[in-house]
């Protein structure tokens, strides 16, 4: 088996990365011990991010949110910035696993699993998150939709971190809406989510409407014909009904053990009926 | 390849040495031979590797052992005090908490990590702080009743001192 | 006995504290000084003849000390119950993907794991038979070829009456095709064990396990042992269900023992393999008609049922000719006709878990009695209540029942229910977007074996020199808390503390054999040994006591905690003194009970016929989500007539985990396969419920008093799980105006039923 390294500094990491090019980045090994067990990973070094200075914690920087790309979902959860601004987020996160997984389990490792399962992506999709990503050389930011490629594939490159996420406050929503079907209440794997925010003028019309789902297609499904739809419209069921249906038509979901195609794909629109309720209860 | 990690178990300073990428609970239980701390499924399913990490649930299954290094670590040996029972085990056994036992140990480390943040819980909360740790034969009921209870031992005056 | 009822005294659980602070060593948790992991490399194919296994690539790793093949096994490298037809590692073929091809002994799991890997084998596939009902095809491919039955592996019938006429001359007919899926055990502790031949040469296997006598005779067999070669120990097992009933990880283990050169072995198979190898709840197609006349009463019964055994017999037949027993449910019918089949084909192997067949079937007749209340617009309770078989009645094989029947009572006891009696209320105060249903089922559950197999148990007392009595267990512990209750039953008779006495666990050397942890039978069977055993030692010590005290009138003589006192006079001798004037063979007295069995039955049926059942009644309040098809259990109500309850705690937990597994079956849970390959890998898609999918649980004893039972008990640990999958599945059917035939029903058959009648979103 091999070694384990516990860097202190994203300096040591990057030190750690030039001279072991085969080394596995880990923070909270939820999603990579479990895609292959510890005695499987060939004796790959491992570099574990937990105790990285300067990776951890939500900090405010005036139109900006910065989250550390080793936040756990629990400390987002905890977070008052989160709650205050991206509510949708935290409500994400709290539908992920169960405690201990999201004591473990962070942010940036949820983001570069890139599956389309990832629970805390569809909020980041819709707040237009950028990822910023640091290397021994240099710091770039990417768009959180430009930054995953498919399934499990990222743009990150060798001997890159995920050092934060970073989201613009003025997002202009003030209804929000997030729900996940799994196949029980807890410690389950997303068949198909959906998140929700729009602005909505006094009179009851959609100013601005931004939908994204999860599991119903190789990466998180967004579609500017859908967001467009609501626009200038009340939430009523007739809006929602033609959403659903376009939905339906978008998504390109598959079948796999948890759920079939045909059922992702009706149980996405479906879902976006019950934004009905937002207004009722909201409104 | 081999090297010497420094923690606390159950309050005692130790050390093993041993490979750093073995699982966290395997140097617990075969190591350190507190079996106390169950494995279910290895793959961070089911929540019978409960331990405390510095104060908060981890699972060992899905820990290196480096990363025990310089930690505070509890198992369900160290969670009772000297010679006494926690509130929560001692609850767990007045309420019928326990059958198999299996994923007990689990069950008492979520519960204690939880009634230390949540003084008096609802039971809707209990059953969440709960839901990652699996249990096959109670269907859960009695838990709860338990984990309520603990939460009256510890907090609520010593009704049950 | 009815007296010593009153006397039992409940309490806490006595192996709570060891298991609450993590002391109490399983299988698992065997480590000692050098020691070798054992490990199977599984074929992951589901029908092969196998030519060669290569074990080079794994034998130069370092530290793989030997990899063994069938070659190495010296006995008839077969296991099995009814049938001897299992390897314990595949020679000519494989016939399940779980199949073992070979033995790995390696110095620790992560080089065991890496040798695994490395050892692979040559083989020619077979095509292969996946449905219960095709194996029995002419031409399907054959699993076992020396099963001169094809791929049947048991065929059972049950002809009372005419029931062809009968439906002819029934003024309703309800049919329906009904399937049920194949369900995973999923217990915590997955199978382990340790293994080592001992100075003796005995081979001592310390296992996981439900049948530890059992055990012994297949490792004999297999490995070609003499059977007084070989010991079984069972410690407290975490979890089995039924799934832990026969061998999994024992022959392996004694094999790898035999090969270790005196270093002990231990086997802990992982998730993915227990679920692998492991037994599963046999799936079953039911084609079911049931008629009934105008006002209600049920007039016939016709059904053939196909179980699917996978690849190996275990008990698989058994659990069929059990549904079939139980294949009328709860009532009377004078006129009943029975086909059950029982297929071999190249899934994953069935076997005994909670329920035993008994769960298919209620499934099947419990909807088919709910369809026919509907079309005679009648009250589903209502017509229940009408037809439910009473004491003295003959069930659907023609035997009278001539023990405490309570079923009758648990219906009505559940028309007293509030959620029963206000159910029209509660429904239509569903929430948007949501439909609300109220459904019921019933369910009876034979206690102990059928009468043909002797039901019987041995159990031991000692009263040792130190004064301290010990109780040795013939039946393992599965979580069930059977040890504790024992300690209470002999303590109560003893008028000891039970916390001051000492329970041996099973264990072979101890020469009591008591048949196995199954059956619904722990307590009822060696509870009464247990009574037995410790009347005859207080019989025994009363009597030195009088000797001793000088009494004349042994009345007058109590046995108190340590301690005989001479009520009269306020004198005392402790157990220790008498335990001085008591030889070892008074100190040792010896319990035996043999349950009732009527050998007129064994014509009726196979194996003869169950007389003792229990019983039970449920209630689901369930909620449907017409967005995503989710069934919501917002309340369950389980009435049960199991007789008395002696132990409220040990009751409730048996009720309550019963109800959890059978909302687990009804919903989600469903082990997946497709031609013998397994989809299902893990706890993340095996899907048990987690303490936020089930609701609390209202558990109602109907107290009937078996007279057979210790102190009228008799078994609580199958029945109760039995009822889950009608009454959600009635539920469901109650809030749609729609039925699922096929479970689980998960969200995705829901909201396809409701698609069809446009009912999604409303
Ligand atoms: C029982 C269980 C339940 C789960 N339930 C859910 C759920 O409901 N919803 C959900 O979305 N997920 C779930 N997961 C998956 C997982 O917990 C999450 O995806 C989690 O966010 C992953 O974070 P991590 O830090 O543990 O990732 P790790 O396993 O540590 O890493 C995952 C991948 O990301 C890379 N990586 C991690 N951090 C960085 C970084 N900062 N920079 C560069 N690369 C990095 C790693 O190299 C690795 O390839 C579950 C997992 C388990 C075990
Ligand atoms: S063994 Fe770690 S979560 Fe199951
Ligand atoms: S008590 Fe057996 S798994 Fe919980």
């Amino acid at each position: 088996m091999g070694e384990v390294f516990l860097p202190g500094s994203l300096r040591e990491v990057f030190d750690l990365l030039s001279g072991e090019p085969e080394a596995l980045l880990y923070a909270g090994g939820t999603d990579l011990f479990v895609r292959s067990s510890l005695e499987e990973g060939g004796g790959k070094p491992l570099v574990c991010l937990e105790r990285v200075e300067g990776l951890k914690g939500i900090s405010d920087h005036g139109d900006e949110i910065r989250i550390g790309g080793c936040t756990t979902h629990s400390e987002l959860i905890r977070s008052r910035l989160v709650r205050e601004h991206f509510p949708l987020l935290m409500h994400a996160a709290r539908r992920i696993g169960a405690p201990a997984v999201r004591n473990m389990g962070t942010i940036g490792g949820n983001i570069c699993t890139a599956s389309p399962a990832g629970d805390t992506l569809p909020p980041l999709y819709i707040f237009d998150a950028f990822v910023e990503l640091c290397s021994a050389g240099r710091a770039r930011r990417v768009p959180i939709s430009e930054f995953i490629t498919g399934p499990g594939q990222t743009a990150l490159e060798r001997g890159e971190v995920l050092s934060a996420i970073c989201l613009k406050k003025d997002h202009g929503c003030t209804f929000f809406h997030f729900e996940k079907v799994g196949q029980r209440k807890a410690m389950a794997i997303s068949v198909a989510s959906f998140a929700f925010a729009a602005g909505i003028n006094g009179d009851g019309m959609i100013r601005k409407a931004r939908c994204a789902f999860g599991s119903v297609a190789p990466t998180v499904f967004t579609s500017s014909n859908i967001d467009r739809c609501f626009i200038d419209k009340p939430m009523d069921e007739d809006t929602l009904r033609q959403a659903a249906l376009l939905v339906r038509s978008e998504v390109s979901p598959i079948s796999d053990v948890r759920a079939s195609e045909g059922y992702r794909r009706s149980v996405a629109g479906n879902l976006v009926m019950r934004l009905e309720d937002l207004v009722r209860d909201t409104g | 390849m081999t090297r010497k990690i420094f923690f606390v178990l159950n309050g005692i300073s130790v050390h093993v040495e041993t490979d750093p990428a073995r699982r966290a609970l395997d140097v617990l239980r075969e190591d350190m031979g507190l079996t106390g701390t169950k494995e279910g499924c290895g793959r961070g399913e089911c929540g019978g590797c409960s331990i405390l990490v510095d104060g908060e649930v981890k699972l060992s299954c899905i820990m290196t052992a480096a990363q025990l290094e310089g930690k505070d670590i509890v198992t369900i040996e160290g969670v009772c005090g000297e010679g006494d029972l926690h509130p929560v085990q001692r609850s767990f056994i007045e309420r019928g908490a326990v059958q198999c036992g299996f994923c007990t140990p689990g069950m008492v480390i979520s519960s204690v990590a939880f009634l230390n943040a949540n003084p008096s819980p609802a039971r809707e909360e209990i059953r969440e702080a709960l839901s990652g740790n699996l249990c096959r034969c109670t269907g859960y009921q009695k838990i709860v009743d338990a984990v309520e209870d603990a939460a009256k031992k510890m907090h609520g005056g010593g009704r049950d001192g | 006995m009815k007296d010593e009822v009153r006397q039992f005294p409940g309490g806490p659980r006595l192996d709570a504290l060891s298991k609450v602070t993590g002391r109490e060593k399983y299988a698992a948790d065997y480590y000692s000084g050098k020691f070798l992991w054992a490990g199977a490399k599984r074929a992951l194919v589901p029908h092969a003849r196998l030519a060669s296994v290569h074990a080079e690539d794994a034998l130069s790793l370092p530290g793989v000390v030997r990899v063994l093949t069938y070659r190495d096994i010296a006995g008839s490298n077969r296991t099995g119950i009814a049938r001897n037809d299992q390897p314990v590692i595949a020679d000519e073929k494989v016939r399940h993907a779980g199949d073992a091809v070979a033995l790995v002994l390696a110095e620790s799991r992560e080089i065991l794991r890496a040798a695994l890997g490395r050892v692979s084998f040559d083989h020619e596939p077979l095509p292969g038979v996946f449905d219960a009902e095709d194996a029995l095809k002419e031409g399907a491919p054959r699993v076992h070829e020396d099963n001169e039955k094809g791929n049947l592996l048991r065929a059972v019938t049950v002809r009372k009456g005419d029931a062809e006429r009968a439906l002819d001359e029934s003024d309703v007919v309800v049919e329906g095709a009904f399937e049920t899926s194949r369900q995973e055990h999923a217990y915590l502790e997955t199978e382990a064990g340790w293994a080592f031949v001992d100075e003796r040469g005995v081979l001592t296997v310390v296992a996981s396990t439900q049948t530890p006598y059992r055990d012994r005779s297949e490792i004999a067999r297999a490995l070609g042992l003499d059977m007084e070669k070989v010991r079984v120990v069972a410690p407290y097992l975490g979890g089995a269900f039924g799934g832990k009933d026969g061998i999994n990880v024992q022959c392996l283990l004694g094999l790898a023992a035999l090969h270790s050169d005196g270093v002990p072995v231990k086997m802990w198979w992982d998730r993915t393999e227990s679920f692998l190898a492991g037994m599963k709840r046999l799936p079953a197609r039911m084609y079911y008609r049931l008629g009934a006349k105008m006002d209600g009463t049920f007039h016939g019964l016709s059904c053939r049922i196909y179980f699917d055994a996978g690849a190996y017999a275990t008990l698989g037949g058994e659990v069929m000719a059990m549904g079939a027993e139980h294949a009328a449910s709860v009532y009377r019918i004078a006129n009943v006709s029975i086909d059950g089949y029982c297929s071999y084909t190249n899934n994953p192997i069935g076997g005994p878990f909670r329920g035993f067949g008994v769960p298919q079937v209620t499934f099947a007749m419990e909807q088919a009695v709910d369809m026919m209340a509907e079309r005679l617009c009648m009250d589903p309770l209502e017509i229940r209540r009408r037809n439910v078989i009473r004491r003295g009645e003959k069930n659907c094989l023609g035997v009278e029942l001539k023990y405490s029947t309570g079923i009758g009572e648990c219906i009505e006891r559940l028309m007293e229910h509030p959620f029963w009696k206000e159910r029209q209320a509660w429904k239509s105060a569903a929430p948007k977007w949501k439909k609300r249903g109220i459904g019921m089922g019933c369910m009876g559950h034979a206690v102990g074996y059928p009468s043909l197999i002797p039901d019987q148990a041995n159990t031991r007392l000692d009263l040792r020199s130190d004064g301290t009595i010990c109780l040795y267990s013939g039946l393992p512990d599965l979580g069930q808390g059977n040890a504790s209750t024992y300690l209470r039953i002999a303590a109560a008779i003893l008028g000891q503390d039970p916390e001051a006495m000492e329970l041996v666990q099973p264990d072979t050397d101890h020469d009591l054999p008591s048949g196995t942890s199954s059956a619904s039978r722990t307590t009822y069977t060696f509870g009464n040994a247990v009574i037995n055993a410790a009347q005859a030692l207080r019989d025994v010590i009363l009597g030195r006591a009088g000797t001793i005290l000088d009494i004349s009138d042994p009345g007058r003589a109590v046995l108190l905690p340590g301690k005989v006192r001479d009520e009269a006079s306020g004198r005392e001798v402790s157990l220790t003194v008498i335990a001085r004037f008591l030889n070892d063979e008074e100190r040792t007295q010896k319990g035996y009970f043999r349950a009732p069995y009527d050998e007129s039955t064994i014509g009726i049926f196979y194996l003869g016929a169950h007389l003792l059942f229990s019983y039970g009644a449920h209630l689901a309040r369930v909620e449907v989500d017409t967005v995503t098809g989710g069934i919501d259990v917002i309340d369950y109500v389980a009435v049960t007539d199991a007789g008395t309850v002696i132990d409220p705690v040990v009751y409730d937990q048996q009720v309550h985990g019963s109800v959890a597994q059978g909302i687990g079956l009804a919903l989600t849970e469903d082990y997946l396969v497709s031609d013998g390959r397994h989809d299902t890998t893990g706890l993340s898609t095996y899907i048990i419920p987690t303490s936020m999918d089930l609701p609390d649980i209202t558990s109602v004893p109907v107290e009937t008093f078996e007279e057979t039972g210790p102190f009228g008990m008799k078994g609580i640990g199958e029945v109760v799980i039995s009822g889950c999958l009608p009454a959600i599945s009635n539920a469901f059917h109650d809030a749609c105006g729609m039925r699922i035939t096929k479970s689980p029903l998960t969200p995705e058959r829901v909201l396809s039923a409701l698609a069809r009648k446009g009912e999604v979103g409303k």
